[in-house]
């Protein structure tokens, strides 16, 4: 059954978005380059934005790691001059969505600070104007009137808001890029006395 | 491809757009201007579902901030009929409750069920999550806010409020916050203790009646309060998100022994883990699985130890692979 866009929207905003930093970083590890991660991170949108519906994917941040992993694998075999090393580097590391580790659990547990940190991030007027959006609810024409401004000028600020946490979103804090590295090393370890 | 504008050219316009979006309540599948800028290229449809879905990530910041408390339940079964009512009805019921000035004389009562988990909005803008098979009641009164922990495990984010201290008790153990976020556990057993950690700010703890004086607890702190026995404070952040990873409906394992956390699954699930050999019992392992998925972690226990998995209805069993 075909879901609303707002469904779709509200999901990836939930289960995929809050994974980009990490796919980005070990995308990083696999040895892709930056313009390339950029690529394959879009190309998953753009594969989620042409679903009917998401009801059929259980975990978010599985299913960016598969098709980010996918897409990048049909990228080096695309390229004229394969690899080999290259493709096993990405194969390799296919294990990384099923069985995160305890630290990424702390990572995602840190979401909801996350956001307020975002916001906290912006220059002043935008951070007025996202906190009376986002947090309060208040209309664009609302805000536009408390803060005796135009709504065009909202609006700007808003647009540029949203610029800056995307561009925020998808860059990993040092610790998110330790945790996530040291969440590889644990992967499927299996300790012994 | 018509375009070699770069991807985060494309982020920059999508930003645009989804702000325009989001300020005029535009209908994305059908306003002309949108569609128009859509096909201009195949890459743009996913640059702008990415960033609306950044603007829904933010809107989940209001459940920090307390406006509009959301409502978030994850559920590995169906909630009772009564749940259902309890935790659709929270916010409504806050609402009605602001409303008319009153707060409710008699306590709400919030259970789970087996393998159940949920996260419910209170009416002073705190937020419980509540794990499996647990039994909780509520009092809001004007001077105060009490919470009574019948059984099971219970997070609580305290909203501030220095005039209503938040209290909740445990059998004779009591914890008393302000405005902080903590988790309290009751032992399965009787006389198993109580556990409480702390995720932010300072609480006080104390056994009703008893003689150990109060103790006040930080973030990244967690005591063991047995009456009759003076508790035992340790101090480890890491250590206190990972025992909580039931919030989000997971078990994190991080050199737990088979046997633990076969007992950590079985808090979950009708159909029991059994560890049939002693020397596989004392395995170690690491990694993160989901509360209700019992069958994958055997699976994934299988195939690190060479262990077969048999299961039936009731019982998930691991044993040696025998040499043949």
């Amino acid at each position: 059954m075909k879901q609303s866009r707002a469904e779709i929207v509200a999901f990836v905003g939930g289960q995929i978005l809050p994974h980009e930093a990490d796919v980005r970083a070990w995308l990083r590890r696999s040895g892709s380059l930056a313009p390339d991660i950029d690529d394959v991170i879009q190309e998953t949108y753009c594969r989620l934005a042409g679903l009917e519906s998401v009801a059929q994917i259980a975990n978010g941040r599985a299913y960016f790691f598969r098709t980010a992993r996918n897409i990048a694998i049909e990228k080096i075999r695309r390229a004229r001059i394969v690899r080999i090393d290259c493709v096993t580097e990405i194969d390799a590391l296919n294990v990384v969505d099923d069985e995160p580790s305890p630290e990424r659990v702390v990572a995602g547990r840190r979401e909801l600070g996350r956001v307020q940190q975002l916001i906290e991030g912006l220059p002043e007027r935008c951070r007025q104007i996202f906190t009376l959006r986002r947090i309060h609810g208040l209309s664009q024409k609302e805000i536009a009137a408390r803060l005796g401004v135009t709504e065009n000028v909202v609006e700007t600020q808003s647009a540029r808001g949203l610029r800056l946490i995307l561009r925020a979103l998808s860059e990993a804090t040092v610790q998110d890029q330790s945790e996530v590295g040291k969440a590889h090393e644990l992967q499927s370890v299996r300790k012994r006395d | 491809m018509s375009s070699n504008r770069s991807a985060s050219e494309i982020d920059e316009e999508a930003a645009d757009w989804a702000a325009r979006v989001d300020a005029h309540g535009l209908d994305v599948e059908h306003d002309p201007q949108v569609q128009a800028w859509l096909r201009g290229d195949a890459r743009r449809a996913g640059a702008l579902l990415r960033a609306q879905a950044a603007i829904s990530f933010l809107d989940r910041g209001r459940a920090l901030a307390n406006v509009a408390p959301a409502v978030d339940t994850v559920v590995a079964e169906r909630p009772s009929r009564r749940t259902l009512i309890v935790g659709a009805g929270g916010a409504a019921a806050a609402a009605l409750v602001g409303g008319i000035g009153l707060w409710t004389a008699r306590p709400q009562r919030l259970d789970t069920r087996l393998g159940e988990i949920r996260r419910v909005p209170l009416a002073d803008g705190s937020l419980v999550a509540i794990n499996t098979k647990t039994a909780l009641e509520v009092a809001m009164k004007p001077k105060s806010r009490r919470v009574v922990l019948k059984e099971g495990e219970a997070w609580f984010q305290v909203a501030k409020d220095p005039d209503r201290p938040f209290v909740v008790a445990a059998g004779p153990v009591r914890v008393r916050a302000v405005g902080t976020a903590f988790s309290v556990r009751r032992g399965d057993e009787a006389g198993a203790g109580v556990d409480v950690m702390v995720t932010e700010g300072v609480v006080e703890t104390w056994i009703e009646g008893g003689p150990t004086p109060r103790r006040r607890l930080s973030a990244g702190s967690k005591i063991v309060l047995v009456s009759a026995v003076s508790p035992t404070v340790a101090e480890s952040p890491s250590e206190i998100e990972r025992s909580l990873a039931w919030r989000n409906g997971e078990i994190a394992l991080d050199g737990e022994s088979l046997e633990q956390a076969a007992r950590l699954f079985n808090r979950y699930n009708n159909r029991q883990i059994v560890i049939d050999d002693p020397v596989l019992a004392r395995e170690r392992f690491v990694g993160l699985f989901q509360t209700n998925e019992p069958e994958s972690f055997a699976a994934a226990v299988a195939a690190t130890l060479g262990a077969v998995v048999s299961d039936d209805e009731r019982t998930i069993r691991i044993a040696r692979a025998r040499i043949s």
